[in-house]
């Protein structure tokens, strides 16, 4: 009893010390979502989270995107799955691949990962781009309002 | 043998430990900004790259800012993600914790906790120095680090009305991105 105590104890240790104790195999997934920017539809700072997705964010996600805030993948489900990687690009910081992605519905597959309260996913493949399906622009204006300049000035 | 059973069960003891149990706010200098989930928050943490963190996938230098970064906190283990530095103009936190890849620090900022967005362990960074270091640094390099890498796109205002590849998407998708003639009609009664 001893023994198998003492082989516990010492296998936790060496998980809680070593550098990546909690890499691992993700779980295979298929979400069908809209790429959002994660920090307006989490922070409320641009207002509820209605408003802060789709065409009339879509100039916001952009900036954001390019920003270096993360995206994330808002699903069907309702959960956010922040995105760390599409395909072969791994720039989950101001990337490119998932600028052009900005607001748009995708069908992704790829590895979950779940960590203290968060889901990543690292996207494998793009099944779908369906563009932008929330058309939401006539109900909020663009979100922050000064997204789209005045033409007339 | 107890005394090493016991010892060994402390060093173990961030396995078990509660998310989020704990609270951050002890000596925290943060500057509110309003948000209706917001906790100020300062801790130790190391830093580290966030998909190499949880899958293995590990590039040198933490992916030299190509990758989001996360802070490892030191007291309970928990993966913080800090999606915001301290600028308001819509700037993220890798670029203020690339500096300090690997390494450990400590953070100052706002804490974001809204369970009905999924929003958990979310921050907001606003200093950052490392461990046992006198000076704070403001994580506020981001627009001084754009206009270094961008100097094509030197000009008046706000950095995202100039940046290349911003300008790009609108020019071709407009600025709701369902296509400019697509736009043309809600633009021009927007400001009629």
């Amino acid at each position: 009893m001893r023994q198998l105590f003492l082989s516990t104890v010492f296998a936790g240790v060496s998980v809680a010390l070593s550098p990546m104790a909690h890499a691992a195999e993700g779980e295979r997934v298929r979400v069908t979502g809209e790429i959002i920017d994660t920090w307006c539809y989490f922070s409320g700072v641009m207002g509820g989270p209605d408003a802060v997705v789709g065409s009339a964010h879509h100039t916001c996600a952009l900036w954001c995107s390019a920003g270096g805030i993360p995206v994330g993948l808002l699903g069907e489900d309702g959960e956010v799955y922040m995105v760390l990687k599409i395909g072969a690009d791994d720039g989950s910081a101001s990337g490119d691949t998932q600028l052009t992605l900005a607001s748009h519905e995708i069908v992704a597959d790829g590895l979950l990962y779940q960590r203290d309260g968060l889901n990543y996913i690292v996207v494998e493949e793009v099944v779908a781009d369906n563009d932008i399906t929330n058309l939401n622009h006539e109900d909020y204006g663009p979100v922050p309002p000064f997204a789209i300049p005045n033409p007339n000035k | 043998m107890k005394r090493l059973i016991a010892a060994l069960c402390l060093l173990a003891a961030p396995i078990a430990a509660p998310v989020s149990a704990q609270d951050f706010s002890e000596g925290s200098e943060a500057r509110s900004w309003n948000l209706y989930a917001e906790q100020p928050a300062r801790f130790e943490a190391q830093v580290v790259d966030i998909l190499c963190e949880l899958s293995g996938n590990c590039p040198d230098n933490c992916g030299d800012g190509r990758r989001q970064l996360g802070l490892l906190r030191a007291a309970d283990g928990v993966l913080v993600y800090p999606n915001k530095n301290s600028q308001p103009a819509f700037t993220g936190a890798a670029v203020e914790l690339l500096p300090y890849c690997g390494q450990q620090v400590e953070v100052d900022g706002l804490m974001i906790d809204d369970p009905d967005l999924g929003a958990i362990n979310i921050y907001l960074v606003q200093k950052i120095r490392t461990v046992g270091a006198e000076e704070w640094v403001k994580a506020n390099r981001w627009t001084k680090v754009w206009a270094e890498n961008h100097p094509e796109a030197k000009g008046k205002g706000p950095w995202f009305r100039r940046d290349p590849r911003v300008k790009a998407e609108i020019a071709a998708e407009g600025f709701t991105g369902l296509g400019v003639e697509a736009e043309q009609t809600f633009i021009k009664e927007l400001f009629e």
